[in-house]
């Protein structure tokens, strides 16, 4: 019956007969997974680069990972347009703090900072799910997690996005060392780098929004450096 | 605006003269006393007056025919998976006894079915000698009171006197009142001492503020309340408070 009607008549019949609702819908989810593990002396933030809304992919080649200074790095899985514009309200604020103070803002000062900024979207939240990873003042690994309105607790490591169902279980073993009986050891950068790239091609594998690839990000003393791995196109 | 308050004016006319003289703005701005009488000169910061006030008008709302339910309906809706599931902490308690005033909290957070995190500081110091508790929403127990503490270091600053417990709970009432009906979930303790002791007040997202001996505020308060009014004795020691609190 309705599948041989033509397609412009299809929809002007469906608006005369099926009631719909219009709705403010302003967000939209584009989907990704991010991680951010903590060391002794580096952070390890790692983000899928895959952008997607519904079953489409938009983009294979879009980042989650923004540095905000040379020792602070800001993850945020969720909406990218939210994302940036909040990427942007950072950046003026940092910007201004560079200029009076004449430093960087240190990791701790841009975790309230954000925590703020989202807070004051309190009522119209920006969809975003971010993380800071930074170096703390004695230079130990630091990752600070949110929730939507800016909820914020220091950390070993955080994942947020699609695929942190799949891969919280495994970090809480692995790096929080939960549930486990050995000794407990602490990874070198290159160590958790490994197990970043193994978490994500296993998040890749059931979770439909994340893959492509991951981009990481390890924040050490001497500054950032970034590593793409190739990861399922599926 | 709207505030829903009836206000009944006495109709006799020496209390009309006295009327005349006062300061009736509040009735049309109730955040008046959320703020504090100086709230403008704490704002400008000279050249770097850039950070918005923490006023009402000033949280942008949703440009939807009713703002206010905006986030519960995109939670219904489920139009944005995961974004309404804010982190909400779960049962706190707090008590007075002869020595002081005991806090005691769990550490679990939820973000909708989602444990978000087994290690939630609930306990947020306000200032060296004021606690406030978190239950609730985690980012409005959090933000909020960081904003208390703001409040209470000025009124220290103006009148070279620590804030009594009455007024900073007095504050963040008249915060949560102002914010009523807006989806702002918060069960706070406010404990301290002060000239007169110590003093636990329990303030609500709804504005309500009750002064008492024993809260316990979260989901598992009825569990706490029982195990608390059972053992509770106002001349214990301190070991047995903190036991009690632990239990």
């Amino acid at each position: 019956g309705a599948v041989n009607m033509p397609l412009d008549q299809l929809s002007v019949d469906a608006v005369k007969t099926t009631p719909f609702e219009r709705r403010f819908n302003p967000y939209d989810f584009n989907g990704g997974t991010t991680v951010a593990i903590a060391g002794d002396d580096f952070v390890v933030c790692a983000g899928c680069t895959r952008m997607s809304t519904g079953y489409e992919i938009q983009s294979r080649n879009q980042s989650k990972l923004f540095a905000l200074t040379d020792q602070t790095v800001l993850t945020a899985a969720g909406c990218m347009s939210d994302v940036t514009t909040l990427r942007r309200m950072l950046g003026a604020r940092l910007t201004q703090y560079e200029h009076s103070h004449a430093a960087a803002m240190s990791s701790s000062a841009v975790a309230q900072l954000l925590s703020v900024t989202l807070y004051y979207r309190r009522f119209f939240p920006y969809y975003a799910f971010c993380m800071i990873g930074g170096l703390d003042e004695e230079g130990r690994g630091a990752v600070y997690g949110y929730d939507a309105v800016g909820s914020f607790k220091r950390d070993d490591y955080g994942c947020m996005g699609s695929g942190q169902n799949y891969i919280m279980p495994i970090l809480d073993n692995l790096i929080g060392h939960k549930n486990r009986l050995d000794e407990k050891k602490s990874f070198t950068a290159e160590e958790v780098v490994a197990i970043v790239k193994e978490i994500f091609v296993i998040a890749t594998e059931r979770d439909i929004y994340t893959g492509d690839s991951v981009e990481i990000k390890v924040i050490r003393k001497s500054g950032i450096s970034t590593e793409v791995f190739p990861l399922k196109h599926d | 605006q709207e505030s829903g308050l009836k206000i009944r004016y006495p109709l006799s006319h020496t209390k009309t003269m006295a009327f005349a003289t006062m300061d009736l703005s509040f009735l049309s701005d109730p955040g008046v006393f959320a703020k504090g009488q100086h709230a403008e000169d704490d704002d400008a910061r000279g050249d770097l007056q850039m950070a918005r006030s923490i006023d009402i008008q000033s949280f942008p709302l949703a440009p939807v025919s009713s703002p206010y339910t905006f986030c519960e309906d995109v939670r219904k809706h489920g139009n944005a998976p995961g974004l309404m599931d804010f982190k909400h902490g779960t049962t706190t308690l707090g008590f007075v006894f002869k020595h002081g005033i005991i806090i005691a909290v769990d550490s679990r957070a939820s973000m909708g079915s989602y444990i978000g995190s087994q290690t939630v500081k609930k306990v947020i110091e306000i200032n060296s000698f004021l606690l406030g508790t978190m239950a609730g929403g985690a980012a409005d127990c959090s933000f909020w009171e960081r904003h208390l503490a703001r409040l209470c270091r000025m009124h220290e600053l103006r009148t070279k006197e620590r804030i009594s417990v009455a007024a900073a709970s007095k504050l963040l009432a008249n915060i949560f009142f102002q914010y009523k009906g807006q989806g702002l979930s918060c069960g706070t303790m406010v404990a301290g001492w002060d000239k007169k002791g110590p003093s636990l007040y329990m303030v609500d997202d709804s504005g309500e503020r009750f002064k008492g001996e024993r809260f316990s505020v979260g989901s598992g308060s009825p569990f706490a309340y029982g195990v608390l009014d059972s053992a509770y004795d106002r001349n214990m020691s301190v070991e047995d408070a903190v036991e009690l609190g632990r239990r």
